[in-house]
């Protein structure tokens, strides 16, 4: 039996292209540009957390809105000086995420006493009710007007002036991510969210707690969620509710499902280009939503696994050509079906 | 020897239909214990009520002498129960090692810490090698679990299983769409599951040869009911067990 | 709080009620017959009320011909929605693909619209006009006062699910459609063809949507944020037991009472109290008012 290699040539060719990206992009762009590039990096940080429950634990969760906004106002709330109270950036994004995995631990609790599309119905309620509380309530969201006034990040006394500052700071946060997502997918969270998404039954007689693993990714993407709305507040200084409406958190599944729900890299890519699209398609603004919403069923269709179905398709064919397939073998010979 | 699986008047129905009716018996350590009877007989159902995945309308289930009718499912899998089932339940969408690593992960019982921080349990590649040798097939690890043919599947269903180290195996038609030779070796790799690894076996199976072939005991089960017991020599020569049968071969 | 705004705030209740319970019951049909969640069942009726105004504003159609043109129109979208959203996915591996199709026809649809008749919100007559003022016209009940429209939108929401409820339970037509989309292969053994029993469905769907557009385009603006109603359709059919129609028609007119009366007291968060309901009645009965817990085969 042999050993698998341990670094596929597919990773190497992910680290540099990873690497171009990190060199060329703010060389090439800056202000408004730049500024679009980030939030493509925010956005995939929340993805991760959808790549979580539905590329991992196939459920599909509206969520992801509700829990940015947690992150995102009790930034605002704990920097921008209202209510007296103007903290350290990087404290109130640690107590962003501890109270995010607090809330979305106990919501989990809550909605996963429900299956299936029950559940996905409740966390549609979820978005609607905090998105109301988002836009109404003003003493600790600001109301319709949102809260301005943030306070940029300030990481150990380094403080981004523009966005390509920014830029490699929140390429540090989406690097870090995606290794610790890629590290979930290999490891016993992993394998027992695919067993509980491809069948409940058998995932409980492998020991599997279906309930609490449930939980346990419902918390991992809310607490994502929270660091990317987090790190939203303090890089556009400022949030609103319609940053957390239902067609937004439509939009985190779309991008998810674009780079291919269950591909790390794929998540990234996915963010990135749904978020660029609007931009490099402004000359035909008018029928952006009617090309987007046509893409997303003819990317159904043709590659339900995104971009990253596609890419690993192609390199299995490529694999096979070029080398005869590893196997295992076992101990007896005989001849292969 | 103590049994390590003892089911005491077990009942289980469905709306009108009678799965489960006072079933009782035990399996030992280290046996092949038969369980037959024919379609619908409640065999299948009597395998979910052990695994927990269905709860006894009334009766009781133990696992080494400990009550565990009220057990959760996955409890029960950490306790020793391992299963396979009549159609072979894959992760469809994961590669062949992460299916088979589910095994070990049941064996070493880590939690999601322990394991997210790299902790090594049982060497499962060595393991895998060991009841790979059972099998007659090769397969690439990375591959989906859609690459290997049905009979292939249900052997390493089993396989998985052994990975779990499990005190209790409950095995559902392994036969069903193998050939012969795939047969022996599911034969074989049973028989040293039970007398090699001490793991008692219930089989449910409607090939003849096999029960009578590796079953110590039987159980014969017919509407939910237990209607014979005792070695293949005497089952066979059961009046009731023979009618039940013939029964089902004229209605069929 | 005196009589009459309590049975206003139940007319108005019941009336949005009707509207959410024709959605979702056309989401059940749906569920049925192809298995998933139409995540565009609130931009179909979006689009089936400014087909309705185009009928009638536009083109100033009088009634009787407005009615079958309109009838034909949603039968037409009904068919070339599932040709393009669903039937290239009915054998996906993948079954979260089909529901994020319906997203991605949700947006299409709504952008279709704004192409169309633009993105400003347009206005569409009640159907009931008073003949003096040229106004809604107002129905008088022992001195209660209440908005024709919101009378007349029960009245056609409550025949039109009649209706459909005699065709898929009680007539044999419908019944084997049903029959059909339980086992597929059993329906093309008995030479049921699905094709024509699938497009059946989503013609009626549609035309049961689309009707609810009709109904509420007076009530509301007619624009394309009109489909965000679905929210509160798939919080009926939650409520009454995911797959049963009673309980969805049934949960559907709940949550439009409850609605209704929450605008006493918060209106601002009209939202939030329909959809805490819904969550807190979740947790109480996690199978909905009449769904039954069935066990998962093993
Ligand atoms: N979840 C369920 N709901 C309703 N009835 C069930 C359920 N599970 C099993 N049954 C019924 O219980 C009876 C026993 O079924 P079971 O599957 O246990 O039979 P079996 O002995 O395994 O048959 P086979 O040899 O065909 O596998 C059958 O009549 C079956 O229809
Ligand atoms: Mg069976």
């Amino acid at each position: 039996m042999e050993k698998r290699m341990k670094i596929k040539p597919s990773t190497l060719l992910i680290f540099l292209a990873a690497a171009i990206f990190v060199i060329v992009i703010p060389n090439t762009n800056e202000g408004y540009s730049m500024m679009i590039v980030n939030l493509g990096l925010i956005y995939a940080i929340a993805t991760y957390g959808v790549s979580v429950m539905l590329g991992m634990g196939g459920q599909l969760s509206f969520a992801t809105v509700s829990f940015m906004g947690v992150g995102a106002y009790i930034t605002a709330n704990l920097c921008s000086g209202r209510n007296g109270i103007n903290m350290n950036t990087a404290l109130a994004l640690v107590i962003a995420l501890l109270a995010s995995a607090l809330l979305a631990f106990g919501a989990g609790l809550i909605l996963f006493r429900l299956k299936g599309t029950y559940f996905t119905f409740a966390t549609i309620g979820l978005v609607q009710v905090s998105w109301s509380f988002y836009l109404s309530y003003k003493p600790l969201f600001g109301g319709p007007d949102g809260i301005s006034n943030i306070s940029t990040l300030n990481l150990f006394g380094f403080s981004p002036k523009n966005y390509n500052d920014w830029f490699y700071i929140l390429a540090a946060f989406v690097l870090v991510i995606a290794f610790l997502v890629e590290r979930v997918r290999r490891s016993q969270l992993g394998r027992s969210l695919a067993a509980i998404r491809d069948n409940e039954i058998a995932a409980q007689t492998l020991g599997i707690n279906v309930y609490m693993t449930k939980v346990v990714a419902f918390t991992i993407a809310g607490v994502l969620a929270a660091v990317a709305g987090s790190l939203y507040a303090m890089h556009s200084q400022f949030v609103s509710s319609d940053m957390f409406t239902y067609e937004r958190a439509t939009t985190y599944i779309i991008m998810a499902m674009l780079g291919g729900v269950n591909n790390t890299a794929g998540i990234f890519v996915g963010s990135v280009l749904v978020t660029m699209l609007p931009e490099w398609l402004r000359f035909m603004q008018q029928y952006l939503q009617l090309i987007y919403g046509i893409g997303v069923i003819l990317l159904m269709v043709f590659m339900p696994m995104g971009l990253a179905g596609l890419a690993s398709g192609f390199a299995k064919s490529l694999k096979r050509k070029l080398y005869s397939k590893k196997k295992v073998t076992a101990g007896k010979e005989g001849p292969k079906q | 020897m103590k049994p390590i699986l003892r089911l005491d008047k077990v009942c289980k129905r469905f709306g009108g239909v009678v799965a489960a009716d006072d079933v009782t018996f035990s399996v030992l350590p280290g046996e092949v214990h038969g369980l037959i009877g024919p379609n619908g007989a409640g065999k299948s159902t009597l395998m979910n009520l052990i695994s927990g995945i269905y709860t006894p309308d009334s009766g009781k289930i133990f696992l080494d002498e400990q009550d565990i009718s009220d057990v959760p499912s996955h409890m029960r899998a950490r306790m020793g129960i391992g299963r396979t089932f009549q159609t072979p339940r894959f992760l469809q969408r994961s590669s062949i090692e992460d299916n088979l690593l589910l095994g070990t992960d049941l064996a070493n019982q880590f939690g999601y810490l322990k394991s997210y921080f790299g902790k090594k349990g049982s060497d499962f590649e060595k393991e895998l090698k060991e009841l790979m040798k059972f099998v007659d097939f090769t397969f690439d690890w990375e591959d989906d679990i859609s690459a290997l043919a049905y009979g292939q599947r249900k052997q390493l269903e089993i396989v998985r299983s052994m990975l779990s180290h499990p005190k209790v195996m409950l095995v559902d038609e392994p036969a069903a769409g193998l050939n012969n030779k795939e047969i022996d070796d599911v034969m074989a790799l049973l028989n040293y599951a039970a007398k090699e690894r001490g793991i008692g076996i219930l089989l449910i199976e409607h090939s003849m040869d096999m029960i009578m072939n590796i079953c110590e005991d039987i159980v014969v089960l017919s509407f939910g009911k237990v209607i014979g017991t005792g070695c293949p020599a005497e089952v066979s020569s059961n009046e009731a067990v023979i009618e039940a049968y013939l029964g089902r071969d004229v209605n069929a | 709080m005196n009589i009459n705004t309590i049975v206003s705030l139940s007319v108005n209740g019941i009336a949005m009620g009707m509207i959410y319970a024709l959605m979702a019951m056309g989401l059940i049909l749906l569920i049925r017959a192809i298995g998933v969640m139409n995540f565009a069942q609130g931009d179909l009726l979006m689009f089936g009320a400014f087909v309705t105004c185009a009928l009638t504003v536009d083109l100033k159609l009088p009634l009787w011909i407005m009615i079958p043109l309109a009838l034909i129109s949603f039968a037409v979208i009904g068919v070339i929605f599932m040709f393009t959203v669903y039937w290239p996915l009915k054998d996906a591996t993948y079954p979260t693909a089909t529901v994020i199709s319906t997203m991605g026809a949700a947006m299409a649809l709504k952008e279709i619209a704004t192409l169309i008749w633009g993105s400003l919100p347009r206005s569409m007559p009640p159907l009931m006009k008073n003949p003096k003022t040229g106004k809604a016209a107002v129905l008088n009940l022992f001195g209660i006062k209440l908005q024709w429209q919101f009378v007349l939108t029960i009245i056609v929401g409550a025949v039109l699910i009649w209706l459909v409820f005699v065709l898929f339970e009680k007539l044999y037509a419908g019944r084997m459609m049903q029959a059909a989309a339980q086992d597929k292969y059993a329906a093309e053994l008995l030479g049921i063809p699905t094709i024509l029993t699938t497009a059946a469905t989503y013609i009626i769907v549609v035309i049961m949507v689309s009707t609810g557009g009709y109904m509420i385009a007076p009530i509301f603006m007619v624009s394309n944020t009109l489909g965000s109603l679905q929210l509160r359709a798939f919080a009926g059919v939650v409520i009454g037991g995911l797959g049963n129609i009673k309980g969805a028609i049934i949960g559907s007119l709940i949550i439009g009472l409850v609605e209704s009366f929450s605008t006493i007291q918060f209106s601002q968060y009209k939202d939030a109290v329909v959809f805490i309901v819904l969550i807190a009645m979740l947790l109480v009965r996690p199978q909905g008012l009449f769904g039954e817990k069935v066990a998962d085969k093993a």
